[in-house]
């Protein structure tokens, strides 16, 4: 990190004193925020903060109730999208908008196609500026691919080359690495630091702070709707963003749990071959040779790059997925795998990555969405579950108002309670856990650690992936590391660092590694 | 940070509470749709409320009520149904047949007893449902084509059975041992036409299924969240299989009905019928999505679409015009429907914030 120097930067879009209510809740209460020429402007706050609601207003998608915009010093009134690109604004959703079904230029071009003579569009200028947009970015890619086979890292280029080719001078990026690997989140930051130089100014909004440091010049900090810390990169620090983003000093809750040791084994995998995806044309095996145990109360982290074969494993063990070979066994007796009721009533449960499509039923009422996996009689009643999920709410500090309410109405923290709750509702020996604070606010993320390792602590067996090393180093008391589909190395918790756990995920590092040294706690295959 | 929120809610309280109620109307509208018509059928047509006029109009309700209590379910899951016409067809010619052809069995016909008749009839009907949940449920065939597959099969199938022509006379001969089909539509239990008792019985069964089972809160989850639904460990596939047997059922009972009714059974009978029925369930407030909606809606919807259509022909609208009006109504019910989303959606961040503040602070 080379140290910069910011000699009265020039303030390119200010937003003042904007003022956004929906009915009973005022989102954005007279926010002023300054983006400044080609520089990265940080934008963080715990979800619900207004972060979001900010950038729709400066992305033309909302308007404010009070407050006026300023581009380069002058008003700037945005009644639509297509408005705020007329003036060189665009923004990269946290949800990407791709039409997956187009190609890479028909994306790059939907809804401003090129055309001769206004009629007829013209294919052939959309794929060569869609070629100079990529090389620019230094991500060539072949335009004519359709857009939903790009990994998700891919498909975010080509929204930002998108933007480029709008000749755009500010570009927002919502969240932008909530659903990349740590390799194409490293290649994202390549191509920010690139329009950096080539002078487009950045607006970045994440709530991951490690990656906040490495790349912000300016830090803007939300909460509750209102700017509560504003810092250049020379004096921001950690401890400062966590205490402006929630209110109160980091816990000491990254504390190590003890290692429980010579615990009996509850979960046993052994020899787990999972068949590579259909039409795969590499048709290598999703997971090879998968094998280890898990004890009473253990926290065991997986950890591996995107494609490695973590979300394989947990929903094959749920049952989620056909296995080629291998056996899974719970306390000794194997269970019928290939089958999610098969490994509920083994004591098995998933929580899953993308609780949007896997886990919440968006229609049903919180009470509803965690009774919905639970042992049921024939007839139900309904005072009897209030009282239940009511209970599991208080312990799990689920803050719900009302369980009768519609979940959506929960923040993404709560959510995932919810679906905490809806795990433990099965009362389950082992729990699986796919990303288990993904799109979760710094707070709730320290509260589900902790709720974990209570859980951990009274005996309940914990698997969960990720893709963040912070994490995975807050929680596991053993990790397993997951390298195109084997596991590459076994670390326990004081062997863990960041080089060893990037190493090991590394294909070429762990190609070269393999077997021979990088498996320090040896293995149980 | 509570002083942030705590000084605005009371300034939005009015427009909360108004919105509140405006939601509450939107979410009764089907039934303030029904009052709203049988007020002005009953004041500009003075025979409208009289009781014979009642009988024939549930009469005719309860058909469309079946039918549509049967697809509620079905359309709960995200599936729709066309095929309950021709099924409703097909029972009928299958009872036809069994009643007026009887079963060749080495050389002699017999004549099965009319409990029998009805439970083939319901047992064909049955496994065109079958057939209906096996393709979408197993076979992964979008719900729309497979039903509108079976609806041509099964209407076809009827065709064939007579070859076109009307089963008359089901009235059967107390010599065959056949006698008394009639009576499954025409008679009366305390003054009330059978089919309107198995219409409220059917309900009472539905209600309870949709509100108080395991069953039916799986029919929910898995048009809210299939995916969700699965991991839940919900037998996803067999709950699906299930809403179009049960759909398919209910066809049958309008089938035998209707040819009990008009003691004959010709094969076009319930053409279009699946249309009244999914147009009940829209009205009831059932999303075509899934995963919102019920069957106490889904009957109101009836009535509603019964009683217009009664009270048009009463009051001597043209028969061209009921058709138009009964498109406009449906139209606007959807419009009332996008309405309520809304206005759900817009006092969503009220109830959010109440609960997070609190929970936070």
């Amino acid at each position: 990190m080379s140290q910069v120097n910011q000699p009265a930067a020039e303030i390119i879009l200010e937003a003042r004193n904007i003022t956004k209510r929906y009915p009973g809740n005022v989102a954005l209460d007279g926010v002023t925020f300054r983006a400044y020429r080609e520089q990265v402007n940080v934008l963080i706050g715990e979800n619900g903060a207004g972060k979001s609601t900010l950038m729709r207003i400066l992305a033309g998608a909302e308007k404010a109730d009070e407050g006026t915009l300023f581009l380069e010093g002058r008003p700037l009134v945005l009644h639509t999208p297509r408005d705020a690109a007329a003036n060189g604004i665009s923004i990269v959703y946290q949800e990407l908008l791709a039409l997956t079904n187009l190609k890479i230029s028909e994306n790059i071009f939907a809804g401003r196609e090129l055309c001769h003579a206004a009629v007829l569009v013209d294919q052939a200028a959309q794929d060569q500026r869609s070629n100079a947009a990529l090389r620019h970015l230094r991500k060539p890619m072949d335009v004519a691919t359709e857009t939903g086979r790009l990994s998700l890292g891919c498909r975010q280029v080509v929204e930002i080359a998108r933007a480029l080719d709008q000749g755009s001078r500010i570009l927002i990026l919502d969240e932008p690495t909530s659903a990349l690997s740590a390799s194409e989140a490293e290649s994202l930051f390549e191509v920010i630091a690139d329009l950096k130089r080539a002078g487009v100014t950045i607006i970045y909004i994440s709530h991951r702070l490690h990656e906040l440091l490495h790349l912000g010049d300016r830090f803007t900090v939300l909460r509750s709707g209102r700017v509560v810390g504003e810092a250049t990169r020379a004096d921001a620090t950690r401890a400062w963003i966590v205490e402006r983003m929630s209110g109160r000093k980091e816990g000491a809750n990254d504390a190590a749990t003890a290692i429980s040791p010579s615990r009996p084994a509850v979960l046993t995998v052994s020899g787990l071959t999972l068949p590579g995806s259909v039409g795969d044309e590499a048709a290598q095996a999703a997971l090879h040779d998968v094998s280890f145990e898990l004890c009473e109360g253990e926290i065991l982290g997986v950890y591996g790059l995107l494609g490695a074969g973590r979300t394989e494993l947990v929903e094959a063990l749920a049952g989620l997925r056909p296995i080629a070979s291998g056996t899974v066994a719970i306390r000794g007796q194997m269970i019928r795998t290939g089958s999610v009721r098969g490994a509920l009533q083994a004591g098995m449960v998933l929580m899953p990555e993308d609780r949007q499509r896997d886990g919440l039923f968006p229609e049903l009422s919180i009470r509803e969405n965690v009774v919905m996996a639970a042992k049921t009689g024939p007839i139900l009643s309904r005072g009897e579950e209030s009282k239940r999920v009511r209970k599991l709410a208080a312990e799990l500090h689920i803050a719900a108002k009302d369980v009768e309410l519609p979940v959506t109405t929960l923040s993404g923290g709560n959510q995932q309670k919810v679906l905490l709750a809806r795990c433990l509702m099965c009362s389950p020996a082992v729990l699986l856990m796919d990303e288990p604070t993904r799109g979760v606010d710094v707070g709730a993320k320290a509260e589900i650690y902790g709720i974990l390792r209570e859980l951990a602590a009274k005996g309940l067996s914990i698997v969960f992936t990720s893709s963040e090393i912070e994490e995975t180093q807050a929680l596991a008391a053993r990790v397993l590391v997951l390298c195109q589909g084997r596991i590459s190395a076994e670390f326990s918790r004081d062997q863990l660092s960041d080089e060893g756990l990037f190493a090991a995920a590394s294909p070429s590092v762990a190609a070269g590694a393999n077997a021979a040294t990088a498996r320090p706690a040896g293995g149980t295959a | 940070m509570n002083s942030v929120t705590s000084t605005r809610p009371r300034a939005n309280r009015f427009a909360l509470a108004s919105a509140r109620v405006v939601l509450l109307l939107l979410r009764a509208r089907a039934i303030l749709v029904l009052l709203l018509l049988l007020v002005l059928f009953s004041a500009l047509a003075p025979e409208f409320l009289k009781a014979n006029n009642l009988s024939i109009l549930t009469k005719h309700v309860a058909i469309a009520a079946l039918l549509a209590v049967g697809m509620t379910f079905v359309v709960l899951t995200g599936g729709i149904d066309l095929s309950v016409g021709s099924i409703a067809g097909l029972g009928g010619m299958v009872a036809g047949y069994l009643l007026t052809q009887g079963i060749s069995l080495g050389g002699a016909t017999h004549y099965p007893p009319v409990v029998i008749v009805i439970l083939l009839t319901i047992c064909a009907c049955l496994l065109v449902g079958a057939l209906n949940g096996w393709l979408v449920a197993k076979a992964g065939v979008a719900p729309f084509i497979a039903t509108l597959g079976t609806l041509y099969i099964a209407r076809g199938a009827a065709l064939l059975i007579s070859n076109g022509k009307t089963f008359p006379n089901l009235g059967g001969a107390a010599s065959r041992g056949n006698a008394g089909f009639p009576a499954f539509g025409q008679s009366f239990l305390l003054h009330v036409p059978t089919p309107v008792w198995m219409m409220v019985a059917l309900f009472a069964v539905a209600w309870v299924v949709a509100t108080k089972t395991p069953f039916g809160r799986h029919v929910y989850a898995i048009g809210g969240n299939e995916r969700a639904a699965r991991l839940a460990g919900i037998r996803v596939a067999q709950v699906k299989l299930a809403t179009y047997v049960f759909s398919a059922f209910c066809a049958a009972l309008v089938g035998l009905i209707i040819a009990a009714q008009l003691e004959a059974a010709h094969p076009a009978t319930g053409e279009s019928f699946e249309l009244n029925a999914i147009a009940a369930v829209v009205l009831g407030g059932t999303s075509l999505m899934g995963g919102r909606g019920s069957v106490t809606g889904s009957l109101i919807g009836a009535f509603v679409i019964g009683v217009l259509a009664d009270g048009l022909v009463m009051l001597g609208v043209s028969e061209f015009w009921q058709i138009v009006i009964k498109g406009v109504v449906i139209v606007l019910a959807v419009g009332l429907d996008q309405l309520q989303t809304r206005l759900q959606a817009r006092i969503l961040p009220y109830l959010t914030t109440a609960g997070t503040e609190e929970g936070r602070s």
